[in-house]
């Protein structure tokens, strides 16, 4: 009985393994992953419609996690402030070029205000939900589970760990063996159009494979303004994954560096069959060498358009920070790509300080699904009296606007340093004008 | 898993002594966890992680200001390394808005604990006077950044406001006329009218 069990179980996930596929190779989809998408999301509100239940009945507040921060900013400026409190103070005149102790006041309180809630900081967390997503990850209230939703909660881990993720370890080998076999295949063909042809199909089954081995949900939005050869796409960056959602739908030159590992081995795979551009460690460090081949590559017509993450870093998919000006000054036509993650299913940020790359992939492959949205924009370039810099910003607005995300000024390195002189000395300045005049 | 109710019993102790909601205290509590990095206690350094208070030409006083004990405890006096959650809710207690069931007294001590507050800050020497080279200090940090003030008019726009203030009161500094409760606190958004969408 054993063996006949064995058995069975086995036939059972080869031929889910093909059912899922098969579809891939050929770019079709069956729609599963939707009905599987809208199920959930209404078990999802019925566990939390229960904890709110179950919170009220024991008469505690529930944490509701508020995104747009928890104090009142006032949005006025230092001169307006300053010479409000002038005005009620001494009563003096207001152009008197003079200092006054309560002027501190206004510098105290905004400082506090930043301590208590700032832009920046909460950017680099996991974005919080407000409906709870039987992850128990994401649950902050979780001492108000009843019996049924707790049985329903180890229902859910039965499911993701003993279904689910073989299911999907299993598809991401295969995706991936494929691709390094089905590459290096490719690269033994002499150049031309059956090669390219070749190539491009391997490229976009494996990722395909790829997609569904991270039950990934994704709408493309405007397709008609997808890049073209001897262009830029310039996308926002939440995680590696954003690389996968992005090539499985189109074909792309990747630039990154060349790493060891397992990675290695893929990179060096790949660019047997296409040129991808990748550079060793040495070279990465050096701007004109990079800027140079970037541009060679673009300027070659027949080259593939090129897939590039300006802001350096992966944020947590609630704002847009600033553009590295590197890609934006090679002058080719850049394509903007926004990618916006619904975060109810499985959150893909991939904050690297808090886990490592392996950690992060068994959390992504133990979530329900990774459900996002592409929108592709209409082309731009860069216009006579812009820089490159404004250039950028030009770009990151685009994208934030498109998918609902904020746009903010400061860099992504803010993860891991700190903010330079140049901006209290702003301040300061304003300040001493107010004093002093000009 | 989530670990926000870290803070059960005592949070009725705190509520009480600091004036804060229950609410309010678990916001600030996530916020004092971002900051210490899931540890107890926050140091100096950590208060560099904040980008939008570089914007601060005081900025240094303000961090300055948590660790200063004699905002921490009545009588108390130095300077702590590390500060736990509840020191840090007694300092944001000093910006709390006024309530309308206060009485007069518990305006005035309001008012007084506020002021205490900023004397401290300009105090850095900590001997209960502020002197003119504190009072210079402070000015200069906030007037240093602009390249076209020469070091000798922030000094004279600093004695003359010193001066001015002293001729109101020889000694120690008083600050008069000030509407100090409204200038000086943080207004916590009413969390029960957001709407939430499903």
């Amino acid at each position: 009985v054993v063996n006949l069990l064995g058995i069975s179980i086995t036939v059972l996930f080869t031929l889910l393994l093909v059912f899922i596929i098969v579809p891939a190779i050929f770019g079709v989809s069956f729609g599963i992953r939707k009905v599987y998408m809208k199920t959930l999301l209404k078990i999802f509100q019925w566990a939390t419609l229960r904890i709110e239940r179950g919170a009220k009945e024991k008469n505690h507040p529930l944490y509701k996690p508020y995104v747009n921060g928890i104090i009142a900013k006032e949005p006025t400026s230092l001169e307006q402030e300053i010479k409000e409190m002038r005005r009620s103070g001494s009563g003096r005149a207001l152009d008197a070029p003079e200092f006054e102790l309560s002027d501190i006041f206004y510098f105290c309180r905004k400082g506090i205000e930043t301590i208590m809630d700032d832009e920046v900081t909460k950017r680099f967390s996991a974005e919080e939900l407000e409906s709870w997503n039987l992850l128990s990850r994401t649950n902050y209230n979780f001492q108000y589970i009843s019996l049924r939703l707790t049985v329903l909660w180890g229902l859910g881990v039965l499911i993701r760990y003993c279904f689910l993720l073989p299911l999907r370890i299993a598809l991401a080998f295969t995706g991936i063996s494929l691709l390094v076999t089905g590459t290096t295949v490719v690269g033994y063909l002499p150049n031309g159009r059956c090669k390219e042809f070749l190539s491009k199909h391997v490229h976009l089954m494996c990722y395909r494979i790829c997609v569904r081995a991270l039950t990934a949900i994704i709408t493309y939005h405007d397709r008609g303004n997808r890049p073209r050869n001897g262009g830029i796409c310039v996308a926002n960056h939440t995680s590696p994954i954003d690389v996968i959602i992005l090539a499985s739908d189109g074909y792309y030159a990747m630039v990154g560096q060349i790493h060891g590992g397992l990675m290695g081995v893929i990179q060096r795979a790949m660019v047997k069959a296409c040129p991808h551009v990748w550079f060793e460690r040495s070279e990465v460090k050096d701007r004109h060498l990079v800027a140079k081949r970037l541009t060679e590559h673009v300027q070659d017509k027949s080259k593939l358009p090129i897939l590039i993450f300006p802001e350096g870093t992966c944020i947590n998919n609630t704002s847009v920070m600033m553009f590295k000006k590197g890609s934006f000054e090679i002058g080719a036509t850049v394509y903007p790509v926004a990618i916006k993650y619904d975060p109810q299913f499985g959150d893909a940020f991939w904050n690297s300080s808090k886990y490592g790359m392996v950690t992060y992939l068994l959390r992504m492959m133990t979530s329900w699904a990774i459900v996002c949205s592409v929108w592709y924009l209409p082309p731009m370039t860069r216009q006579p009296e812009e820089d490159a810099v404004q250039f950028a910003n030009r770009v990151k607005s685009a994208i934030a606007r498109q998918g609902g995300l904020v746009d903010l000024l400061w860099d992504g390195g803010l993860k891991r340093e700190k903010v330079k002189d140049t901006f209290k000395e702003e301040q300061q300045k304003l300040y001493s004008k107010m004093i002093v005049g000009n | 898993m989530g670990s926000a109710h870290s803070v059960p019993a005592e949070m009725r102790e705190l509520a009480d002594r600091t004036g804060f909601t229950s609410e309010q205290i678990e916001h600030l509590h996530r916020r004092f966890k971002q900051l210490s990095r899931d540890q107890l206690t926050i140091r100096k350094e950590n208060f560099d992680s904040i980008p939008d208070l570089e914007f601060n030409p005081i900025r240094g006083k303000i961090v300055h200001a948590f660790f200063d004990r004699r905002n921490l405890r009545p009588q108390a006096d130095g300077l702590a390394d590390e500060i736990n959650f509840e020191d840090f809710l007694t300092i944001m207690s000093y910006f709390r808005p006024i309530e309308m069931d206060m009485d007069e007294e518990q305006l005035d001590r309001f008012r007084k604990d506020k002021l205490r507050f900023l004397f401290h800050m300009y105090d850095s020497d900590h001997d209960g006077k502020i002197t003119l080279q504190e009072y210079r200090n402070v000015v200069e940090e906030l007037l240093s950044g602009n390249p076209h003030l020469e070091k000798d008019s922030a000094r004279s726009i600093a004695d003359g406001a010193m001066m001015e203030a002293a001729s109101i009161c020889v000694g120690q500094m008083m600050w008069q006329g000030i509407d100090i409760e409204t200038k000086m606190h943080v207004r916590f958004l009413n969390m029960e009218t957001i709407a939430h969408c499903y």
